[in-house]
């Protein structure tokens, strides 16, 4: 009976079963909601939120405060470059693909630098360092047009590839197999663990926690430039900050998933149903027939509702 | 008459008991002393009755009268009062602000009233004058104090809820002879005003000095309580330890000391960093070196910066016959150094993760290995965490859900797969029972037997004097005698400890 | 001989630190200083009385959002809706003062409900972090979605004007002075009595070890939520000011003012994890804020690369900030 309940209590289980619920929720409202077309159009919008979410997945994994704020800043400058470079052609998308992913894993080397040889705190870091990128966003935007997404990434992120899936979901798939096999079988996912459970013991047992925590920013950086990429397929031409969404929605998911914001605790299939579980929520509220204030109103109340099915804190009093 | 009693209280924090059955009665103008070992309750105890910690059974009865105590505000309003060995300062604030915290004066019940916080901090301050030290100030950050200062403040915050009922929960540990003198005589003006005291201790010089009645806990469990003065040293620590006795040292004759000149493991010249000062020493292959004296008088400074993990400002340390600048635990791994704390839950659990990535973590550097494959690690973590008899369901288990003891295994365990050459033990048996003391030191000489170099520094005497071929007594950060051969006995150890002190 | 030679040394230092110590806002005013040195260098008029009075009634708003979000990060908590608190205030005071028909006493009851809906979604905020025990970063986000939706609600779109009595009080003078200098001067009047109730001394105590403060018998839950019900109520301050500075209702006015606000607390050497910290601090790193934004105009900057400039040198100043910040405390 008790290994029932902490099945149950599972994070990745409390959102499966969420999802199922809302689903069932959405097909009631507005009859084929749960369709597979509609269900397939959500899981691409997932799998977006899903690619972002795994850079801070890692961060926050890494503990010591750690959460990456800029990581909607770097979306949207991403989809900008990946619009420059490939401009509407598809012999541009692998010089893309290398703009994006270098100028991601830039920015998260800014970061983790900042982090670790200044010690500056995680959150102050990433949001000074979205400041930054918002500005750069103006500049790049008044000096050169607005790119467009090449044919062949758009067809990728929209239309179906392989067994009916789109590639975006594919990739997901194997973001989802790599961050698995990263987090699980590598060397360098057990010492992610460890230095977020504790980051002391990690160093005495020969952990490179600075490199380590750098590293980890590079991912996050590279991961979201891959989303900004995607995101470009998706909405064809890349617009004003574009990624600015995916900020605070990144974290919402890691924390729907059951990983701990302390660090240390959690992983990134309870994070891919998190971001399932976020879409659909959203899909339901604009499927109903609701204004943008109810709707804003419902989805931040289900927010905190949901939220306390998670980690809560600690009691004062053990 | 009785201030305060407890019958069957017990706590339990998931799968581990920390208190079975705690009973304790405490008389007003009476010192009462809790003594057991680490991790037998007495901590746990306290902090039920403090509020800070809630029972899942028990009864508490203060002046007489049942009483439930719904955390640390409803004890203080029930005049209980604590000091906490981990103590409860906030460390940005002034020692003024600190000691009044719990209850700060108001003047017209919002605004702080300066004045008369500073007269009231003033009065507890000045118990303490002139053993205070140097930049002890009312209007000092605790953040900027030393260790000893902390816990003196700690002591002025407890002494201020004016308590009837006061809770010392290891108040000595960091304080000089002055301090603690000083503080023996405020206990003493307590005792005869009729406030009732529980106090902690592990020297029994102190508990002697200043205790009336001594209960003694062990496992868990209220064994006994005794009149100090019907009472020796002997028969205490024999309740404390219990059945079983000092059995890691009677286990086994005492070790013979072991010819150096054959071949040296490590060698430390004139070292001096944060904590100790010229400290120079060989420790051949094959050999265990023990250090001794009080607690906190630079072994375990000492032993971190061996590791790499501490300041070192002048001196040089030999690995063999190569120069070695520690500059990281990692460097120190690579070179053959291998480290165990007793502060486990710093220095060594990964909490939270299974027992496998708690073993793996030295393999994995030592081997440059990049893939963590279970199977393959299953072959070479087994047989370590075997050699010390490690009791654990599965090897994916997280590594809280063992003991104490079976957790400091697994810490041990990682240093087995690939062998060190020289093994840095800074009290590595805090808080573990008895059983796995002695699996412990089984495998410390069997490893010594096998060619490592070994420092140990324990709290007990009795290890040092089972185990150690030599014994370097230290006294405040330096080596201040060496016992080899039939020199190494209790007295000798207890006086070179205290001599200079 | 050693020590001979490093006593002084260590002295002069430590007597520095003794000063950040006790004055831990004093990088933020050098900075400011630097700033406005440097805005006087590049344009002369910018110093003038006129400028000045501009920039305070501009960026008023923002230092009181500041201040709001200092006393949570006080108690080691964050704030990420003290800009949707603003926007809600906002829009809520703009519809009771037109409705009520824009007199004066329209606008003080407008006033006086715009303060409790502050406390109100400061207790919202203070139930769902302290009493919950939810993470305060995720749960004052969805907060904050709850509040902007509130403000949608009651005006969907931003536009209706303030009552001309509002905001040319506002923008306006008072025997001969602008009134957002009365304003300053009551908020500095404010926050030195602030700063030494009770509560303040219990925020920070709280924030500096949670687990000491409740073993020391504070209330520490009751005290959390004082302090957002405290961060609310500067927030709906902060929402009148930037009512009187645009002068109509705006439900997403203050969405990008959450982060500058997070950003003028550590500028103004408050430690996010708490314990640390002063409201003068904030109060300058807000002006930082607005001293950098003029500058940048002032210095000629083509206009594409002002937001660049911006977020460069504000993540330059955040840096030295929390550097600066961490010499001071113990």
């Amino acid at each position: 009976m008790n290994q029932v309940i902490s099945f149950i209590r599972q994070p990745v289980v409390v959102a499966l079963v969420l999802i199922v619920a809302l689903l069932y929720l959405g097909q009631l409202l507005s009859p084929g909601f749960a369709s597979g077309g509609q269900i397939l159009r959500l899981l691409i919008v997932a799998a977006l939120l899903g690619i972002v979410a795994a850079g801070q997945n890692v961060v926050i994994l890494g503990g010591r405060e750690g959460i990456d704020l800029s990581v909607g800043g770097i979306v949207s400058l991403s989809a900008i470059i990946a619009g420059n470079v490939m401009n509407g052609a598809d012999s541009g998308i692998l010089p893309a693909i290398a703009a994006c992913l270098a100028a991601g894993a830039f920015f998260g080397l800014l970061n983790g630098l900042g982090v670790t040889l200044l010690r500056i705190p995680p959150l102050v870091m990433t949001l000074g360092m979205l400041g930054v990128l918002q500005g750069l966003l103006v500049v790049i935007r008044m000096g050169i047009p607005s790119g467009q997404a090449a044919p062949a990434l758009s067809r990728f992120v929209t239309q179906p590839l392989v067994f009916g899936l789109p590639g975006i979901i594919w990739l997901w798939i194997a973001v989802g197999l790599l961050m698995a096999f990263m987090l699980h079988r590598t060397v360098f996912g057990h010492r992610i663990y460890a230095i977020g459970s504790n980051e002391h013991a990690a160093y005495m047992a020969g952990v490179p926690v600075r490199p380590m925590r750098i590293a980890l920013f590079v991912i996050s950086g590279m991961f979201a430039a891959l989303a900004g990429l995607c995101l470009l397929g998706y909405s064809g031409s890349s617009f004003a900050n574009v990624g600015e969404q995916y900020t605070l929605t990144s974290i919402i998911a890691v924390v729907f998933g059951g990983t701990s914001l302390a660090g240390g605790k959690g992983g990134y299939t309870g994070t891919m149903a998190g971001a399932v579980l976020l879409v659909i929520l959203q899909g339901i509220l604009t499927t109903v027939n609701i204004d943008e204030s109810g709707r804003q109103m419902v989805f931040g109340a289900t927010l905190l509702l949901l939220m306390t099915f998670y980690g809560r804190g600690r009691a004062m009093r053990v | 008459m009785s201030k305060l009693k407890l019958s069957g209280v017990s706590k339990a924090y998931g799968a581990t008991l920390a208190l079975r059955r705690g009973d304790l009665e405490v008389m007003a103008g009476e010192v009462h002393v809790l003594m057991g070992s680490n991790g037998s309750g007495k901590s746990t105890l306290c902090k039920i009755i403090a509020g800070s910690v809630r029972p899942d059974a028990g009864r508490i009865l203060i002046d007489d009268t049942p009483a439930t105590i719904t955390g640390p505000r409803s004890a203080r309003a029930q005049g209980i009062g604590i000091f906490y060995q981990e103590l409860s300062l906030a460390a940005h604030r002034s020692v003024e602000e600190n000691i009044c915290l719990a209850a700060l004066p108001v003047r017209a019940g919002l605004f702080v009233d300066r004045v008369s916080l500073k007269e009231r901090a003033a009065r507890y301050i000045a118990l303490f004058d002139g053993v205070s030290g140097e930049g002890f100030a009312a209007d000092a950050l605790v953040g900027n104090l030393r260790p000893d200062q902390r816990q003196l403040v700690e002591i002025m915050k407890a002494l201020a809820s004016e308590a009837p009922l006061l809770i010392f929960d290891e108040p000595t540990s960091a304080l000089d002879r002055a301090q603690v003198e000083r503080f023996f005589e405020i206990l003493g003006n307590l005792k005869r005003r009729g406030r009732g005291i529980i106090f902690i201790s592990h020297r029994m010089d102190e508990i002697k000095a200043i205790g009336d009645r001594v209960t003694i806990i062990r496992d868990g469990e209220t064994i006994t309580t005794l009149n100090l003065d019907e009472t020796d040293a002997a028969t205490v620590i024999r309740l404390m330890v219990g059945g079983a006795g000092d059995m890691p040292a009677s286990q086994s004759s005492v070790p013979a000391a072991v010819d150096i000149a054959a071949e040296s493991a490590l060698t430390v010249r004139n070292l001096s960093g944060a904590g100790f000062r010229d400290v120079s020493f060989e420790v051949g292959r094959g050999e265990i070196l023990g250090f001794g004296g009080l607690h906190g008088q630079g072994q375990s400074a000492l032993l971190r910066a061996i590791f790499g993990a501490g300041a070192i400002t002048s001196g040089e340390i030999r690995i063999g016959s190569e120069r070695f600048d520690a500059s990281s635990p990692r460097d120190a791994i690579r070179r053959g150094l291998a480290y165990v704390s007793g502060d486990r839950s710093r220095d060594g659990v990964i909490s939270g993760r299974p027992i496998i990535e708690n073993v793996s973590p030295i393999h994995y550097l030592r081997d440059r290995l990049m893939i963590a494959s279970p199977s393959r690690l299953r072959d070479r973590v087994l047989p370590a965490l075997q050699s010390m008899h490690t009791k654990f369901a599965s090897l994916f288990d997280p590594i809280s859900a063992l003991s104490g003891g079976n957790q400091q295994k697994v810490i041990i365990a990682r240093w087995l797969i690939d062998r060190p050459d020289v093994l840095l033990l800074d009290d590595p048996t805090k808080g573990i029972d008895l059983s796995a003391k002695a699996d412990l030191f089984t495998l410390i000489r069997q490893l010594a037997a096998e060619g490592l170099g070994i420092l140990l520094y324990s709290s007990e005497d009795a290890e040092l004097l089972g185990n150690a071929n030599r014994i370097l007594v230290f006294n405040g950060g330096s080596v201040s005698r060496e016992l080899t051969g039939a020199e190494r006995t209790r007295y000798n150890l207890y006086q070179a400890a205290y001599e200079a002190a | 001989m050693a020590e001979i030679a490093t006593g002084p040394m260590s002295r002069r230092v430590g007597s520095i630190r003794r000063l950040l110590e006790r004055y831990p806002f004093l990088p933020a005013l050098g900075i400011v200083a630097a700033l406005f040195l440097l805005n006087g260098f590049f344009s002369p008029a910018s110093l003038s009385y006129r400028a000045l009075t501009g920039l305070l009634s501009t960026y008023m708003a923002l230092i009181l959002l500041s201040i709001a979000q200092t006393y949570v990060v006080y108690a080691g908590d964050i704030d990420l809706s003290v800009g949707s608190i603003l926007s809600l205030v906002n829009v809520t005071i703009i519809v009771l003062m037109e409705r009520w028909g824009g007199g004066a006493g329209a606008v003080l009851l407008s006033l006086a409900l715009g303060l409790l809906l502050g406390l109100a979604c400061g207790l919202v905020n203070g139930l769902v972090v302290a009493a919950l025990r939810l993470q305060a970063i995720v749960a004052t986000f969805a907060t904050s979605i709850f509040f902007t939706g509130l403000a949608l609600y009651i005006l969907p779109v931003a536009g209706t004007p303030a009552p001309t009595l509002f905001w040319r009080t506002y923008g306006g003078r008072l025997f001969g002075l602008p009134f957002v200098f009365y304003i300053l001067a009551v908020l500095l009047v404010l926050l030195f009595m602030l700063a030494r109730t009770r509560l303040a001394a219990q925020l920070l105590a709280v924030g500096d070890d949670r687990q000491a403060a409740y073993q020391t018998g504070l209330p520490v839950v009751s005290v959390r939520i004082r302090g957002y019900l405290l961060c609310g109520l500067f927030a709906a301050l902060a929402a009148f000011c930037i009512t009187g500075d645009t002068a109509s209702g705006d439900p997403l006015v203050g969405g990008k003012m959450t982060l500058y606000s997070v950003a003028a607390v550590v500028l103004g050497g408050s430690a996010l994890a708490g314990g640390w910290g002063t409201v003068v601090g904030s109060l300058l790193g807000a002006l930082t804020i607005g001293l950098i934004n003029s500058l940048v105009f002032f210095m000629g900057t083509p206009s594409e690369w002002q937001n660049f400039m911006q977020g460069l040198a504000i993540l330059l100043v955040l840096m030295a900030g929390v550097l600066a910040g961490r010499r001071a405390r113990p």
